[in-house]
């Protein structure tokens, strides 16, 4: 008797980011999309040890071999190859590499700099809001997709039109396994995916930071003293970060398809470097012919968006389950 | 009201002019137009086009004109001429542009050879414009004339062919997504956590998950190609008509370009544009109204012992229908963006496989005039969601 008493009154402490955590666990299909997403993310990491090709390697005089064909030298082509005899399974773990690269700093640059105008715009209101907040109206108001696509193709015809550094060149190239040259193509399309995703993040944590600036913890701060740089990066952003982690999330899905879908229309990366669209988007010659080659790199995209749309339905449920839709 | 309307129509004409003047901008630093491949030409180790050609052709595309002149030109369709002002002209000597740029070929730090620009030996004068072909500008609904598709043929021809194709889409896609989409919504939300709203809430979160390239690809995989080479009956896809009679299996023989076969080759790409739409509108229409089911005059009208159906259909339906007629006003710019992909797949002939092509084959008026439509329509389906959000719900003011 005693015992049960003693387990009714002794609740064990969590917090609060375990409480997210355990919230985050219970959504089965979230963590699915989780383990599958490690599980490709190892593959690309991992891409040079398990392929035997390079990207633009050809097997002369082999072109469209089945699944599970051999070379002389005994290397196994494990989804066979491409209509110039290259290695499919190869490129599409490179492809991987690199799309998801490009989704993962997309992402990365347009919810930073949604962050920081958000913030900006929602701590300060007055004319800064007022410029900044109609600045990003006024982005949302232009067709997204072909404003993207007069853009990409300008970027792609003037290719030195942005300078980037060589540092910045070399170390993408080296996440992505690829040269300058190739690199400068992939983070084009990171710039042009970039430059119109922070609108939402922005609007977003101006909504959060609004809010948050008549809370009673942002006053005494500031009796305290508090800069307004300190309350912004010290008490705002970090809690204001559930949405965010909600959208960076969904917007990973959201840059996979986008730049599948630039690709796939010859806007996007070019052709000798892989990437899921532009593959895709080469299998559409051959289909009456082979019917199952558009799935081979049409499966990735459609598996990256929905475990990535998966997991931000998980997390939104775990951060705000006031949230969900 | 009135005068929130004339600020928002002011505010609505300046975003479209600025995306205009921005997109201008951005294709005249592109490289290629009438111009690229004709330096190339060469006939007996000579080459066959003269500067003085060459100055032609840039005339009769307005490239010697300066950024400045030619979008006005362009939008507005001035200047033609020297300012005339009381039988007096003004500014006629004022330089517009140049007719024979001077270039120089120079390597850069990467070691690359570069035609660059450096002076001008023929400059053309405010005066020279008398007499030249112009359109009256895009805002009077003259859009030049293409360069590539269709050389010199005016832009609008080849807009006006494309118009009827895609709004035939985008119709047909909005209508079946409206009658499908929403009772789908609300039976999903009325028997909600049933086997049905399991199965529907996955499906539809797979559909807005999925890239429309990708399940149009599946289509023509699924209902085209598998049961033609099967020997079944398939639907056919590519285009919006055949070029020549077939026949299929179960369905007889088709004659190329008859209603028949035109509605054959309609069903691949209205399906996958209408199966994507639903997915996210029915979502949003079960989250709306199983919002509304748990408010306090639902159960009221419950209380007073109302059918399942009056209250549904009287007391539901009607409020979670209004944040829903925003949501379809705001998307129906985003369909002729998602046209462009779906029309593309098809080789469908409408606006968004024109854009694709213009701006492959640098036919730029015709893509900056693409553009231009495009803006204006997304422009003033904005400015209908905002109205209709005040119409729709009085709680809302607008300031």
């Amino acid at each position: 008797m005693d015992n049960i008493k003693a387990e009714a009154i002794t609740i064990e402490e969590r917090s609060p980011f375990q409480v997210v955590m355990m919230r985050f666990v219970r959504h089965r299909l979230a963590m699915v999309s989780m383990a599958v997403m490690i599980i490709i993310f190892i593959a690309t990491i991992l891409a040079p040890y398990i392929t035997s090709y390079k990207i633009d390697e050809l097997n002369v005089n082999n072109y469209f071999l089945p699944f599970g064909a051999t070379d002389e030298d005994g290397r196994v082509h494990y989804l066979g190859t491409d209509n110039i005899g290259r290695d499919y399974f190869s490129r599409l773990i490179y492809a991987g590499r690199i799309s998801l690269t490009v989704a993962l700093l997309s992402v990365l640059i347009s919810e930073t700099i949604g962050i920081l105008v958000g913030a900006v715009s929602g701590f300060y209101g007055g004319w800064v809001d007022a410029v900044l907040m109609r600045f990003v109206e006024f982005m949302l108001t232009i067709p997204t997709l072909p404003l993207l696509l007069i853009i990409s193709s300008m970027l792609l015809r003037n290719e030195n039109l942005i300078p980037i550094p060589e540092s910045v060149l070399k170390v993408v190239g080296d996440i992505m396994l690829l040269g300058p040259k190739d690199a400068r193509n992939a983070i084009l399309i990171v710039i042009v995916l970039a430059g119109f995703g922070w609108l939402s993040a922005a609007q977003l944590m101006r909504g959060t930071i609004l809010s948050l600036r008549e809370q009673t913890f942002v006053e005494a701060s500031r009796s305290l003293g508090a800069t307004d740089i300190w309350i912004i990066f010290k008490h705002m952003i970090p809690n204001a970060m559930a949405p965010i982690i909600v959208d960076a999330s969904l917007g990973l899905a959201g840059y996979v398809v986008a730049e599948a879908a630039l690709a796939f229309l010859g806007f996007g990366i070019q052709d000798p470097i892989p990437t899921w669209g532009n593959m895709l988007s080469a299998t559409q010659q051959y289909m009456f012919d082979k019917p199952w080659l558009p799935l081979v790199p049409g499966l990735p995209i459609f598996i990256c968006s929905l475990a990535f749309n998966y997991i931000g339905d998980g997390l939104r449920d775990a951060l705000d389950p006031r949230l969900k839709l | 009201m009135t005068a929130y309307l004339i600020r928002r129509v002011l505010q609505s004409i300046l975003v479209v002019f600025i995306s205009a003047v921005a997109s201008y901008v951005l294709l005249s630093f592109a490289p290629g137009g009438p111009l690229s491949g004709l330096r190339q030409i060469t006939q007996s180790g000579r080459f066959r086009i003269t500067e003085e050609d060459i100055a032609r052709i840039r005339a009769s595309f307005e490239l010697d004109l300066n950024l400045p002149i030619r979008f006005s030109r362009w939008l507005v369709g001035v200047p033609r001429g020297p300012l005339t002002i009381g039988g007096k002209e003004y500014f006629g000597d004022a330089v517009v542009g140049c007719r024979k740029p001077i270039e120089a070929e120079i390597t850069n730090s990467r070691g690359v050879t570069e035609i660059i620009t450096v002076g001008c030996k023929e400059e053309v004068l405010l005066k020279d414009l008398v007499g030249r072909r112009t359109s009256r500008g895009i805002l009077l609904g003259d859009f030049g004339l293409s360069w590539r598709l269709l050389r010199d043929r005016p832009v609008s021809d080849l807009i006006e062919s494309r118009i009827p194709k895609t709004l035939q889409l985008i119709g047909l896609e909005t209508l079946l997504s409206l009658i499908i989409g929403i009772p789908l919504g609300i039976y999903s939300a009325v028997k909600q956590y049933s086997r049905f709203d399991y199965i529907f809430t996955t499906l539809a979160f797979m559909g807005s998950a999925m890239p429309s390239f990708f399940f149009g690809l599946l289509f023509i995989l699924l209902f085209s190609i598998l049961p033609k080479n099967a020997g079944q009956a398939y639907i056919p896809a590519g285009l919006s008509e055949s070029v020549r009679n077939y026949t299929i299996p179960l369905i007889g023989e088709v004659i190329a370009g008859s209603a028949k076969d035109r509605t054959l080759h309609l069903i691949l790409p209205v399906a996958v544009l209408t199966i994507l739409n639903i997915a996210g509108w029915s979502r949003f229409i079960r989250a709306s109204m199983l919002d509304v089911l748990r408010q306090d005059y639902v159960r009221t009208a419950r209380a007073k012992g109302l059918g399942q159906k009056m209250v549904i259909m009287k007391h539901a339906l009607r409020n979670a229908l209004i944040p829903f007629i925003t949501i379809v006003v705001f998307t129906i710019p985003g369909l002729f963006g998602g046209a462009i992909i779906t029309e593309s797949i098809f080789a469908w002939p409408g606006m968004g496989r024109l854009y694709i092509l213009a701006l492959g084959d640098y036919d730029y008026p015709v893509a900056m005039a693409l553009f231009f439509i495009l803006s204006v329509l997304t422009v003033i389906a904005t400015l209908l969601r905002d109205i209709l959000y005040t119409i729709a719900d009085p709680r809302i003011r607008l300031h």
